[in-house]
């Protein structure tokens, strides 16, 4: 069924957008934006992740802006972004030596550089502090820079990655270096089958729930069943790109934070001599979403019949503007189509049935 | 010091710190801008480690400008919005590639300022270095003993 246009309702659309600050009035506090910046940053990372922009005080501001809505706030980071031009790209970014901040493997009880639990909600009670309500933020930032003022400095011991180990003993394909330029899904319709490249990109800016359902599916029995987290990095990545007056020197432009994951699977070879590995890789601390990433990648690879295996309905249906969007358009008027489809029916039930 | 490790001092910076040492460069010199701040993308390009091949992880907001001082151009890039923290990067990169920048001790000051905070900030890290003991005596839980198995 086809939407149609309508004309007028402008003061009620008016009146509608208005309404929206009412729905906001409810309390004379501010959220500041910097606050939503840095205490719902994992909202924020996931936002940004979505949108597939890293810009963590316009994700702040977007949120702010649509009440939460992690769709409303992607669209708006979507929207801007289609504005600004884009000048450079960057060095290929070195994941390997990432400031880290968290690292754990499932593989492995030890793996060379240690597994670090870093800040992770995986141990604590999921019980309601009520006390967070009185909560005093100037208080809790003062002991946390004393805190940190008192720490010895330490520097981190390098982490090769757990699948280098298994590399090197021939229990994971060892593939060459390829410097392909990288389809761009923001640019190039992706036609199947896919890149590598395209593939990537698009499960790292789609929403973490459809990737998340996906995986979850494989894990039940609508795929490989169930691969092992070889190791989950999460950390600062340095970026550079040529410097514009000596394109062999490099500047640097700032760090993002990353989270990385690497799943290993069967490879399904004939003489299951080979393990297979999943790669995810998503802005922000959003390791559920790395590792569901990981998950389809191989469950792709291995192909099949399931739903996680099938590349177009994979990569596809997850793309968060896309789908809300789509979603959305069932709320524009679909009068005369419909109109029609009831006419079909009324016909079909003839008048003894009226 | 080459380009790269005085960008990442100056990223890591404060503004403060940056209009201080560009205002020093202004009391001598008048530089121009050629490029005024202005807010563009930067596309991020990685290496995946099953393939070994390149792709796009997304996109980050970067602010840009380019000036010349006395004859030398400067470039900055920055990832956020901060127009005047960029513009005194670029202002401060023309004054080396001009030979007059003379806060040289002052960026390694700074440097070793945000690398004492940053070795602060990965002691904190490693307090949450762990050690599980596995419970299961026949798990393989040890790279080494992989290897050796």
């Amino acid at each position: 069924m086809a939407y149609a246009a309508v004309s007028g309702g402008r003061e009620a659309i008016e009146e509608s957008i208005k309404l929206l600050e009412y729905y906001k009035s409810g309390t004379d506090k501010d959220i500041e934006t910097e606050a939503v910046e840095n205490k719902l940053s994992l909202l924020v990372d996931r936002v940004m992740s979505e949108a597939g922009l890293y810009a963590k005080t316009y994700a702040a501001l977007a949120l702010k802006q649509c009440e939460g809505a992690p769709e409303e706030a992607v669209f708006l980071l979507r929207a801007y972004r289609s504005t600004l031009a884009r000048n450079y790209y960057t060095r290929p970014a070195d994941t390997e030596n990432m400031r880290i901040v968290r690292r754990i493997s499932a593989a492995f009880k030890d793996i060379s550089g240690g597994q670090i639990l870093g800040a992770t909600y995986d141990y604590t009670h999921r019980l309601i502090r009520f006390d967070i309500d009185r909560e005093h933020p100037a208080a809790l930032q003062r002991h946390m820079r004393e805190l940190l003022a008192a720490q010895k400095p330490e520097k981190l011991a390098p982490c090769p990655r757990v699948s280098d180990e298994l590399k090197k003993e021939g229990l994971i394909d060892n593939c060459s270096q390829s410097d392909e330029a990288p389809h761009d899904v923001t640019v190039h319709m992706t036609k199947f089958p896919a890149t590598r490249s395209a593939r990537l990109q698009t499960l790292s800016r789609a929403d973490s729930g459809f990737i998340s359902g996906l995986a979850y599916s494989a894990l039940r029995g609508f795929g490989q069943v169930h691969p092992t987290v070889g190791e989950l990095r999460c950390g600062y990545v340095e970026l550079c790109v040529p410097y514009l007056f000596d394109e062999n020197e490099s500047i640097c432009i700032g760090e993002i934070l990353i989270t990385e994951a690497e799943c290993f699977n069967d490879a399904g070879d004939r003489d299951c001599l080979k393990l297979a590995v999943g790669y995810g890789a998503v802005f922000g601390r959003n390791e559920n979403k790395a590792i569901a990433m990981a998950v389809i990648d191989r469950e792709l690879d291995a192909g099949g019949r399931y739903p996680a295996q099938n590349e177009e309905f994979v990569l596809m249906h997850g793309d968060s503007l896309e789908m809300n969007g789509f979603i959305s358009h069932l709320k524009l008027p679909h009068y005369v189509t419909f109109q029609s489809k009831l006419d079909a029916v009324r016909k079909s039930r003839g008048p003894k049935d009226v | 010091m080459d380009k790269r490790r005085l960008t990442r001092i100056l990223a890591r910076a404060d503004r403060r710190d940056l209009a201080s040492l560009s205002a020093d460069i202004r009391k001598m010199h008048r530089p121009v801008i050629v490029k005024a701040p202005e807010k563009t993308l930067v596309m991020v390009k990685m290496r995946e480690p099953v393939k070994q091949s390149l792709f796009y992880l997304g996109e980050v907001l970067v602010c840009e400008a380019s000036v010349e001082l006395d004859g030398a151009r400067g470039s900055a890039v920055l990832m956020g919005d901060d127009a005047e923290k960029t513009l005194d990067m670029a202002i401060i990169d023309a004054a080396i590639n001009k030979g007059v920048f003379d806060g040289a001790d002052r960026l390694l000051a700074l440097e070793k300022e945000q690398e004492d905070r940053l070795m602060r900030e990965n002691a904190l890290h490693l307090k949450t270095m762990v050690n599980f003991e596995s419970m299961d005596r026949e798990a393989p839980n040890d790279l080494n003993a992989f290897k050796k198995a």
